[in-house]
């Protein structure tokens, strides 16, 4: 009789929570492990993103001569906006980023398609050449592109830079794009090509169409990587009014007297671009499923 | 999902031989199929690749002929110069400061692989537990790989370089004595490995959650079943399963750090006395700073041939551990 009881009580709490399967259930019985495990993560969130904090605390902290006495403030934007030409480089680094990201979706997506679907030993050849491209070193390649960029005018040019940033992003958004093509299943398209759909068509009509997330995550891509570098801007741009954000950033360092406040006002707008496109479009974003479009081929 | 499309490419070659047949077969009737599905498809996917082709053969294929042509030349960047064989190569392998830089770089890289994948490994087998708001914590994790270098490098420069930095502060509130750390060499080495691992374990991160992703759960009830210990099931059912995944990160990460110039450049600029300075950061001062073009391209070949061999052992094992 009691055996039945305590039988049936366990039963029950084990309907109460139907979803507490897996490893949840058998911790459950010390304490409340999903909170100590939040707590857990939150700890270690908090300590990896203390560079992060410091750039936006000593972006709105008065300088040490400050008249206000405020404790937050924004003086250093209003210093950096009217003083310097950050609006200028924002600018630039805007339309160098936003021109990549259009331009690598419309390069690597066709191109992931045939990587996703042909299986020929031309496309082997292929990704073998984007692997290539990937590996080879910028480093050896920049002084020959200089020259090369120089003699039809593209150096210390915006045009220029995303011409370099766009064939930068090839061999992964090419991946990226194939890796979201191979979860489409062939079926689809071989409907279409029998109701009278070219190859081109049900790429454009089938594919691409249910490729939202792909496309996605292959234009944050880019534009992760087109906002952020350094060493192709740093070698091809030499004036001022064609800086894009971080070489412009490095202008506010001086061996002697650094203004933290300036540098970290600066640093504050070149992160908030990514930071909000990210945020917003994080759901979409997967980048691990290029294993398996790489090991595949 | 391969063996999907194998059979289905294989019903379309099925398909265009059937409409080859069906054109030859009746080209006395009135309406003759033309033969060109097969042809029309491979133009169509030849016309799809082009453009990406073209960009890759013209901005790497180009570049890296004229650029093998300079490292045989005592050239600056105006000028090409003259024909001097393999010099440039016999004088970087004599010089001591290109055989550091090798060290450093092996160190680099070791440490930026392996260290971010453990912690992004750690991190998403964490993630996987039973959390509050995991996409919550998932996206602010993202933050150090998705916050740019330039950003980062400053901050972490802030934390660390100066004397009044917050970092040497507690080190000397804990008795440690003042230590600067951009200005000894060893802890200058330790610093840029530790920064390399911040920057690059979101990545492995995301490596990693897709590759456990696909790991059946009823693989662990079973080995619970069985008494398996949770070490156990992580050596024996965790690691395995994502094997292919985590060698693929390896040879992508390892890719990325011997390719690395703006993390260290922006934030120790390969010093104190070229401590820091790996091969690419080397190869930049070498062309940029002194003018030497040809050695800094030869440097910069010497470094792709060990990321070649070291891919290509990588991609064996990828292979071994795909079949197995």
């Amino acid at each position: 009789m009691t055996d039945a009881t305590v039988g049936a009580a366990a039963e029950v709490t084990s309907l109460a929570v139907p979803s507490e399967s897996g490893p949840g259930a058998t911790a459950r019985r010390s304490g409340s492990p999903r909170w100590r495990y939040t707590l857990t993560v939150l700890v270690i969130t908090l300590v990896l993103l203390i560079p992060v904090f410091v750039t936006v605390m000593l972006a709105f902290r008065p300088q040490l001569q400050s008249t206000s006495h405020s404790f937050l403030t924004l003086e250093n934007f209003s210093y950096v906006f009217s003083q310097t030409q950050v609006l200028t480089w924002l600018r630039n680094s805007l339309i160098v980023t936003l021109a990549t990201v259009v331009v690598a979706v419309i390069i690597s997506a066709p191109a992931g398609y045939v990587l996703s679907r042909s299986r020929s030993k031309a496309v082997s050849g292929y990704a073998l050449l984007l692997f290539a491209a990937q590996a080879f070193p910028q480093i050896v390649s920049i002084v020959p592109l200089f020259v090369l960029f120089a003699s039809f005018g593209l150096d210390d040019n915006l045009l220029g830079l995303a011409i370099l940033y766009v064939s930068m992003t090839i061999s992964v958004a090419t991946w990226m794009m194939a890796a979201y093509f191979d979860t489409i299943p062939v079926a689809l398209e071989e409907a279409a090509w029998i109701d009278g759909c070219s190859l081109f068509g049900g790429f454009l009509r089938i594919v691409l169409r249910n490729s939202l997330p792909g496309v996605l995550s292959t234009a944050i891509f880019a534009f992760l990587l087109a906002w952020s570098d350094f060493l192709i801007a740093v070698v091809f741009l030499r004036s001022d009014s064609n800086f894009t954000l971080p070489i412009g950033l490095q202008t506010f360092f001086s061996t002697n007297n650094t203004e933290w406040g300036y540098v970290m006002a600066v640093s504050v707008i070149v992160l908030v671009p990514p930071v909000l496109v990210f945020s917003f479009l994080h759901r979409h974003f997967s980048i691990g499923g290029i294993g398996g479009s790489l090991a595949g081929r | 999902m391969t063996s999907t499309q194998a059979r289905s490419s294989s019903v379309l070659n099925g398909l265009s031989r059937a409409r080859k047949g069906v054109g030859l077969g009746g080209r006395g009737e009135k309406t003759p199929r033309p033969p060109r599905r097969f042809f029309n498809r491979t133009i169509t996917l030849a016309l799809l690749v082009i453009p990406s082709v073209v960009l890759v053969v013209l901005i790497y294929g180009y570049p890296a002929i004229y650029a093998a042509y300079q490292s045989l030349h005592n050239g600056n960047l105006v000028e090409v110069g003259e024909y001097v064989g393999l010099q440039n190569y016999s004088l970087v392998l004599h010089d001591p400061v290109f055989w550091q830089s090798v060290e450093f770089t092996a160190i680099f890289c070791v440490v930026g692989v392996f260290g971010s994948w453990a912690v992004g490994l750690a991190l998403a087998l964490l993630l996987r537990k039973r959390i509050h708001a995991p996409g919550f914590f998932k996206t602010l994790l993202l933050l150090p790989w998705v916050v740019p270098v330039v950003v980062t490098a400053t901050s972490w420069k802030w934390l660390v370089a100066t004397p009044s930095s917050p970092v040497p502060r507690i080190t000397q509130d804990l008795g440690l004595g003042q230590l600067l750390f951009l200005a000894s060499p060893g802890l200058a080495k330790v610093i840029v490995c530790v920064y390399k691992v911040w920057l690059s374990f979101p990545f492995m991160m995301l490596m990693a959650s897709a590759a456990l992703a696909g790991v059946e759960e009823e693989l662990y009830e079973a080995a619970r079943v069985d008494g398996a210990s949770s070490w156990q099931q992580f050596r024996r059912i965790t690691l395995p399963m994502i094997a292919r995944s985590t060698y693929i990160s390896w040879v992508l990460m390892f890719i990325f750090c011997i390719g690395d110039f703006q993390s260290i450049y922006l934030l120790t600029g390969g010093g104190p006395v070229q401590s820091t300075s790996t091969l690419v950061v080397l190869a930049y001062e070498t062309i940029f700073g002194n003018f030497q073009t040809g050695p800094g391209i030869a440097i910069g070949f010497m470094m792709m041939l060990v990321s070649v061999v070291v891919a290509v052992v990588l991609f064996r094992r990828i292979r071994k551990a795909a079949t197995s």
